[in-house]
């Protein structure tokens, strides 16, 4: 197991904070995402109806590591500061890119990907911190280019993450795929993941 | 698990979350979408499996793709939508032609080209884990055989398991 320091941003004073990101999600993270997020999460949506709670109101990240833990090919990722979990993704390294530039080739595809709820502006203003989402992407690309992929990652974006993931990450839409609900493919190709790689 | 390690430094973390700004991160399955997790290969991901494959068939016999559709019956063209656009759909006459020059059972094939319902879930994942180990270079290497090989017996026995 590797842990990487990282740094997110505060999200009131805007200052840097140091954080770790682990390459493998375990029963403390699933502990932590169980006793803590999960019940904010529960809280801040308390009064919401189904149609306004976060996109992924319903992913029981327990559940999920009961599949994939005993299966090769996936790659999960927490990140924490402060004793606190921050984030959770998990990807993996079996799928073909689809874009025509580099069609079938392997490529990372992040399968879920999500933060907790103090760092998201829609339940909490001002959030905990902001950065979650550079720190995973980080983390897909890296791993893209350690597997022999040459940086090429892929994924289905929820709806309301379409900006970050086309403005600031700079990934090339591939339009709403029928076949994921209607969800947005987007693909970063190895040109792409070397420019995201430098300071902007 | 991986030995992968993050390097960025503290200047590239302060220019790139200020573009992350306040937007939402989040990538995966919709709310309200079933928890089957399993089932999120889809047509797109079967289909590619489905070009690789024939794509390697016709290489492995040293052929290209006029001569497997001459084979076949079928049109050239056929043949390279198969193997280049994963958004087409092809004739379940055509799918079952190739099956036929393959010498394969022909329901697992249609099962890949989104003709059928998906029966054989463990067909599927191995279907995307071909693909994503076929490369398209000239001729097959020793790895692409291998995966090539894998796959064919996956396919014969996607009928045995039913």
């Amino acid at each position: 197991m590797n842990v990487s320091a990282v740094y997110l941003k505060r999200g009131d004073t805007g200052k840097l904070v140091e954080a770790s990101l682990v390459d493998e999600v375990t029963d403390a993270h699933l502990s932590l995402w169980e006793n803590s997020w999960g019940p904010v999460m529960k809280v801040r949506c308390a009064n919401r109806t189904s149609s306004d709670k976060p996109e992924d109101y319903h992913w029981d990240w327990r559940q999920k590591a009961g599949w994939w833990r005993p299966l090769l090919g996936y790659h999960s990722f927490a990140l924490l500061c402060r004793n606190e979990l921050q984030g959770l993704m998990l990807a993996s390294d079996f799928r073909s890119a689809r874009i025509q530039m580099q069609f079938g080739k392997p490529i990372i595809y992040v399968e879920f990907l999500a933060t907790a709820p103090w760092n998201r502006p829609e339940l909490k203003k001002p959030t905990r911190y902001r950065g979650v989402g550079t720190v995973m992407m980080a983390a897909a690309v890296e791993l893209s280019f350690e597997l022999g992929y040459r940086g090429r990652i892929s994924l289905h974006s929820l709806p309301a993450a379409e900006p970050f993931y086309r403005d600031s990450c700079k990934m090339t839409g591939l339009g709403a795929d029928a076949a994921h609900h209607d969800l947005m493919y987007f693909e970063m190709t190895s040109s792409q993941a070397e420019a995201f790689r430098q300071k902007p | 698990m991986s030995n992968m390690k993050l390097k960025y430094s503290k200047e590239w973390y302060e220019k790139r979350i200020g573009l992350e700004g306040e937007n939402e991160v989040g990538a995966g399955y919709l709310h309200g979408s079933p928890e089957s997790d399993k089932e999120k290969v889809t047509f797109v991901d079967t289909r590619i499996a489905l070009g690789a494959f024939v794509s390697l068939w016709r290489r492995n016999q040293g052929w290209d793709a006029a001569r497997l559709a001459e084979k076949a019956g079928i049109e050239t063209q056929e043949i390279l939508e198969i193997e280049h656009d994963p958004h087409c759909e092809p004739e379940p006459d055509t799918v079952e032609k190739l099956a036929n020059v393959f010498g394969l059972p022909a329901k697992p094939l249609l099962e890949l080209a989104g003709l059928i319902q998906p029966q054989t879930a463990a067909l599927r994942e191995e279907a995307v884990r071909f693909a994503a180990r076929s490369e398209s270079a000239a001729a097959l290497n020793e790895h692409e055989r291998e995966a090539f090989e894998a796959f064919v017996s996956a396919i014969a026995g996607a009928v045995r398991k039913k």
